[in-house]
């Protein structure tokens, strides 16, 4: 009897610890998996023949980003986006998105992602309010939770007047707009745009932006692809830059800001005595003077704050008259060029 | 369970019945019968009247149905490929496509949803031109059920050509291409299947032999068949005046070419050959398809 009991003890004890293990374990996963990426992309290569579009890309944008991709063209961003949305086949690699661990392609990783491409293909003869019923019941929606998501997402957009206009009588604008709002129909843990701008005018990119940043507010993950670099960098708080199918460099924009450019080159401004003034900028050790030009000179330095201040009070002894004193901003633009080198386009 | 309508489906539909193009489709359908049932009453009154005739015009009235049906089974054949060969690769041209695959819909049901949605179109047609094919029926003699036989062909037909045009749409970039293609295609698979018992035929003038087999896959020899059936109740393999005779076959190919048997077959094996080609188109359209990777990779020697 005794021998029975302790055998269901010790059944029961492992069923517990099982159980125990098991619920500790998963919920390990799932907040480590939060926390690491939304967007994980392993070691993607994407080939053409012998032309390799996307070279062992290996990304991971986390929970809540607005994340740029940037590159010229024949970079691999729109490669890496359609392999993303199973749109095209990866000769190698793997794409999982949050804790989704389905292949790339099948219906459950299609419900993650909201995609809108870089152009915007209507129907004739459709009303706003058909087009998203279409696209509802394309994602196995019912048609009362179409109906109620899209008032909700029209009036985000900002097209909620437009409803019972057929799609084709919209501006270029509007129909962007109006794409947007279908690749959030089925409320996807990951929104990718492929050059959302392009081709509109400036009015309706503007709007474009704000619609993008109210949904980065919202916690929605978004992956953006664009050549408008000064957008970008309003837009985003981390980009990722391709060129010729590498990742050259991906991360917080202040942080490869700071890492690349940001800190390092100063402007000093002077109205007289220049020659003095280039004198004891040479004199100084770290200091490289870049450039010297009418009441300019341009120099890097490498130094900390307080090195900083000790020159421009040695400037100052020397009898210098300085008018502007400053760090140089590094801007996505001059940071595309010098990672991208001669090979942008 | 709930049933769904296909998306595809219902959006065809809608942006089909707001388009002009359709009412004037269907005017001139209308148009078209009814000019080939003037004339056809024309030719057989101007028969009647001939010395050859037995001066019965009502037996002659029979042969309005097969006028009208055939002229119709001609249109729907042009038609359907146009529609679904212009569907894909239109979806191309739009842009829309790539969206398309980004929802859950399989790319099966992508290309069924293309296919039924033109045989629905043809429904419209085929509805429109009642009137006129009941006036046949009126003056020639048939009955209802053979009027709803002949609708279950039409869809039969309408699905085969619809099919072919989808695969031909799955394989192009241009609409363009894809109609011109699918019509070669029709040519392909009409001469490919009539022509090992034209040969057979022509080599022994008595039997077609096997070979008549192939002809299950004819969509000509099925309607033909379906005509001599419905107005004389004969089979076109039966006696020896008819093209490919009968005779010095198997018992299987001899049990098949007897009237309903072979066309009940043959719609099994046209239907069949439809969906071989939804099935073709589909896995031509998924971008995950493992073949066109591994050719891709072998082709360009990776």
């Amino acid at each position: 009897m005794s021998t029975k009991a302790g055998r269901w003890e010790f059944v029961f004890a492992w069923m517990i610890s099982m159980y125990v293990y098991r619920y500790t374990h998963h919920s390990q996963v799932g907040k480590g998996a939060r926390l690491i990426s939304m967007l994980h992309i392993n070691k993607l290569t994407k080939n053409y023949g012998n032309f390799t579009a996307v070279n062992q890309l290996t990304l991971h944008i986390p929970e809540g980003d607005l994340f740029g991709f940037v590159g010229p063209n024949g970079a691999g961003k729109t490669t890496t986006i359609r392999i993303v949305c199973g749109l095209l086949r990866a000769t190698s690699g793997t794409v999982r998105i949050g804790n989704t661990a389905a292949p790339v392609g099948s219906n459950k990783m299609k419900r993650q992602i909201g995609y809108v491409p870089d152009f915007f293909g209507v129907y004739d003869n459709l009303k706003v309010r058909e087009y998203m019923d279409l696209y509802g019941s394309m994602y196995r929606m019912n048609s009362r939770d179409i109906a109620k998501l899209t008032d909700d997402l029209l009036e985000l957009v900002n097209l909620v007047d437009k409803k019972e206009v057929y799609v084709d009588t919209l501006s270029r604008g509007m129909k962007q707009r109006l794409c947007v709002a279908r690749a959030l129909l089925h409320n996807p843990k990951l929104l990718i745009l492929d050059e959302p701008n392009s081709g509109l005018d400036p009015r309706a990119r503007v709007e474009m932006k704000e619609l993008l940043k109210n949904l980065h507010s919202m916690g929605k993950t978004i992956v953006i692809s664009s050549h408008i670099l000064s957008e970008l960098s309003e837009m985003c708080n981390s980009i990722g830059i391709m060129n010729r199918g590498h990742l050259i460099t991906a991360g917080r924009i202040e942080d490869i800001m700071q890492q690349l450019t940001g800190g390092k080159r100063i402007h000093i401004r002077v109205i007289s005595d220049k020659e003095t003034a280039v004198r004891t900028l040479r004199e100084q050790a770290g200091v490289v003077v870049e450039s010297v030009l009418e009441n300019e000179i341009i120099i890097s330095n490498n130094g900390t704050d307080e090195q900083i201040s000790e020159l421009i009070g040695r400037l100052i002894q020397n009898q210098v008259i300085l008018t502007d004193f400053y760090r140089e901003e590094g801007s996505l633009e001059s940071l595309f060029m010098q990672l991208t080198g001669g090979n942008a386009q | 369970m709930k049933l769904r309508l296909n998306p595809i489906v219902k959006k065809d539909l809608q942006v089909t019945a707001r388009s002009m193009r359709l009412s004037w489709g269907l005017f001139a359908y209308e148009a078209v019968l009814t000019m080939i049932f003037l004339l056809a009453l024309a030719l057989i009154e101007m028969a009647n009247d001939s010395i050859y005739s037995d001066g019965n015009i009502y037996s002659s009235f029979i042969y309005l149905f097969p006028s009208l049906a055939a002229a119709q089974i001609c249109i729907i054949g042009l038609i359907v490929p146009i529609i679904t060969a212009s569907s894909i690769s239109g979806e191309k041209e739009r842009q829309t496509f790539d969206i398309m695959l980004t929802t859950c819909m399989s790319p099966f049901s992508i290309v069924f949803g293309k296919v039924v949605s033109a045989v629905l179109r043809i429904l419209f047609f085929v509805v429109a031109g009642m009137p006129v094919m009941a006036l046949a029926f009126v003056v020639g003699g048939l009955g209802w059920i053979n009027l709803f036989y002949f609708v279950l062909a039409v869809i039969l037909f309408s699905v085969f050509s619809g099919s072919i045009g989808i695969l031909c749409s799955s394989f192009c970039r241009k609409s363009i291409t894809a109609v011109v293609l699918s019509f070669v295609f029709y040519f392909i698979i009409f001469f490919l299947t009539f022509l090992p018992a034209l040969i057979r035929s022509l080599l022994d003038v008595y039997s077609a032999g096997e070979s008549l087999l192939f002809l299950l896959f004819n969509p000509i020899v099925f309607f033909e068949e379906f005509f001599l059936l419905i107005m004389r109740g004969e089979s076109a393999f039966g006696g020896e005046g008819f093209m490919f005779y009968r005779d010095d076959v198997g018992f299987v190919t001899y049990y098949l070419s007897q009237g309903k048997v072979w066309i009940f077959t043959s719609a099994i094996c046209i239907l069949g050959m439809s969906i071989l080609f939804m099935l073709v188109a589909a896995w031509k359209v998924n971008p995950m398809n493992t073949y066109s990777y591994k050719r891709s990779k072998k082709k360009k020697g990776l």
